[in-house]
């Protein structure tokens, strides 16, 4: 019998890897740090809420709804917003304070639906949790398998799409060097719209399952930023695997490290968590701050001399 | 007797002269430097928790009153044995004010090294990432941590003000906060025309150029960063001295944060004149909505307050796209006077002559 903290271990990961990829993502496109991602995730939470306690349906059709609307929360903060800054050739701390005011934006929104939510149809709003809703497949909780699976399922989609598409090679180019991407005849701005779109959509996604495990709140995206940014920067902010692989490490070090922590110093340890991805954020930006891809590779061109 | 209207105009401008000391501490960081501090919050918590747990714990420790008393648990009595204390002798609070402040300030320049201290070597990004991080992880500290402000029930300040007695307490804050606001507007418009204000700009707009000329970028971000944390710590300090108690929960990343950064970009970055009227525009429109919340309450179905979000978040992006600059722009650099500079030339000429 597997111990329950494996379990909690690989859900959360396997989420955070998912909104980890998606930030990664807009910051290979755009180059700019979207503090707003935490806030994608926290919206759709409500989708699943409304799905399951209003609409009484089955949770898991809140993946879907949860990837559309949070892509076009995202495509709204890309071509609404930044895309007029890029334009005019702001700078990125320009565009880094633009999406923390549409996290702002975001934020009361989220809050003012939870508001709403609570006093039009009398349900709890505020530090609600979705677990008894889920189903059980197996003897286990049916988020311990979806997770997952979304999980190498959106990596390995993702890696077709960019490799074996034409779609997603023109992606990479503009990417790599939008001005040349731009001379050779692709669409840049698509690309990039629909690069913020499937990051938004992941993070959608990624928060419409939170609630069938964690406690949420309006305010979840702000706990979870730390989270996100220190497993994209782990990953070194260059590649979407090295987002995975971030989301997979932060992930299992936040749950497993305070759960063992907790067990053998004792439980007065498990509220500082956030601790843990920040500890290992700070160690990655003092002694390889490309992050693990950065090293592996570095490591690699060694072996080669 | 005081008027109502004079209490709200007191109120008003206790709660400015914080947010005019916080915004001026982030024009230095983001306005002169370009530092993208989005940890304003940091310094500001980092400030008022140093209030919550050193001065009185210290004044506790000098009456002998930590022999009979837990600090944290019975925090209301040893608070009631030194508002007797304070409150009768004017010389011991106003020195405790100033003592405190000045530590407050030297904790804050600290957190600011040590948050700054994984990335300031990196790009501004990840700068901007970390010092989030790092206000999130203290004001969590702070809420878990009974021992420093007492946890989730918060702690009890010891009040310099009280001595004066009744209403004019508020009225003597207000013009301590003010005064502090006054000589850190001073100080910060000094420092913008001085020698490191205009190698700020410099670094600001060309990192590249200000090192080719020998000026040390990241010793330039760390210094910058001490001084601006310690002028929120000071910020913080006298919020915390304001309400008289310190409780981890009040000091959350909208408020310390993403308010001074509205202010500053609203107003104008990099110019303190700027700052000062955004911070005036924003404080003086947010106490009117909330003398006018219970008017507005009824038509809505959620809570006044997230709309004021809603409408601030609007104001910025707005602001950023359509007036970068801010209300008031960022003036030329000041040069020497033009007497001064006949009298250069005069002495130049004479020379070559």
């Amino acid at each position: 019998m597997m111990p329950p903290m494996f379990r909690d271990a690989a859900v959360f990961s396997c989420l955070l890897a998912l909104l980890s990829i998606g930030l990664t993502l807009t910051y290979m496109t755009t180059k700019v740090p979207n503090f707003a991602h935490g806030s994608f995730a926290a919206m759709t939470t409500y989708i699943t809420l409304i799905l399951v306690k209003i609409l009484k349906v089955n949770p898991y059709f809140s993946v879907g709804l949860g990837f559309i609307l949070g892509g076009v929360i995202a495509l709204i903060l890309y071509q609404v917003i930044l895309k007029p800054l890029l334009d005019r050739g702001a700078s990125y701390i320009v565009l880094m304070i633009a999406t923390i005011g549409y996290d702002m934006i975001l934020y009361s929104l989220i809050n003012i639906l939870a508001d709403y939510l609570n006093r039009t149809y009398k349900i709890s709003t505020r530090l609600y949790i979705l677990k008894s809703y889920d189903f059980r497949v197996f003897h286990q909780p049916c988020i311990f398998i979806v997770a997952p699976a979304m999980a190498i399922l959106v990596i390995t989609s993702l890696h077709l799409l960019l490799t074996k598409t034409r779609f997603g090679i023109a992606m990479r180019a503009a990417i790599e060097n939008p001005a040349l991407a731009g001379v050779v005849g692709i669409n840049v701005n698509l690309t990039y719209a629909v690069s913020w779109f499937i990051a938004g959509g992941l993070a959608g996604a990624a928060g419409a399952l939170l609630p069938l495990w964690l406690m949420c709140n309006p305010d979840i995206g702000a706990r979870l930023i730390v989270s996100i940014f220190a497993a994209s920067i782990v990953g070194g902010l260059t590649n979407i695997y090295g987002g995975f692989l971030g989301g997979i490490l932060i992930g299992m070090a936040e749950v497993l490290g305070t759960g063992y922590l907790s067990l053998t110093i004792g439980t007065w340890i498990a509220p500082y968590r956030p601790i843990i991805p920040l500890a290992i954020m700070a160690i990655t930006l003092l002694f390889a701050p490309r992050g693990l891809t950065g090293i592996s590779l570095r490591f690699l061109r060694r072996f080669k001399r | 007797m005081i008027p109502l209207a004079l209490t709200f105009i007191i109120d008003l401008l206790a709660l400015l002269g914080i947010f005019i000391i916080i915004s001026l501490s982030l024009n230095i960081e983001f306005g002169y430097a370009g530092i993208p501090n989005f940890g304003k919050l940091l310094a500001v918590a980092g400030g008022a928790f140093f209030i919550g747990a050193v001065p009185g714990r210290f004044l506790a420790y000098i009456y002998g009153l930590l022999g009979k008393y837990d600090y944290i648990d019975d925090n209301a009595k040893i608070m009631y044995a030194l508002g007797k204390v304070l409150g009768a002798d004017p010389f011991i609070s106003m020195t405790m004010l100033v003592i405190s402040l000045i530590l407050a300030a030297a904790a804050g320049a600290i957190l600011g090294f040590i948050a700054s201290y994984p990335a300031i070597r990196l790009r501004e990004d990840y700068l901007a990432i970390t010092l989030l991080a790092m206000a999130e992880i203290l004001r969590m500290i702070g809420y878990n941590y009974r021992d420093l402000i007492g946890g989730t029930v918060g702690i009890s300040v010891p009040d310099p003000f009280r001595w004066i007695g009744g209403e004019l307490r508020l009225a003597l804050a207000a013009s301590v906060i003010m005064a502090v606001a006054i000589i850190i507007f001073i100080y910060v418009e000094l420092l913008s025309r001085s020698p490191i204000g205009r190698t700020l700009r410099a670094m600001r707009d060309n990192e590249v150029v200000a090192e080719a000329y020998g000026k040390d970028i990241v010793k330039l971000r760390m210094k910058t960063l001490m001084i601006g944390s310690a002028i929120g710590a000071i910020g913080g300090a006298l919020y915390a001295f304001l309400s008289g108690s310190v409780t981890a929960l009040g000091y959350d990343r909208v408020v310390y944060t993403f308010w001074p950064w509205v202010m500053v970009v609203i107003g104008g970055a990099a110019n303190n004149f700027g700052v000062l009227l955004g911070a005036t525009l924003f404080v003086t429109l947010r106490k009117l909505i909330i003398f006018y919340k219970s008017n507005l309450q009824p038509y809505l179905p959620f809570d006044v307050v997230w709309l004021e979000y809603l409408l601030l978040g609007t104001a910025l992006l707005i602001v950023l796209i359509y007036r970068p600059e801010g209300i008031i722009p960022e003036k030329p650099t000041h040069t020497l006077g033009k007497k001064r500079l006949e009298k250069i030339k005069e002495l130049v000429e004479a020379k070559e002559v």
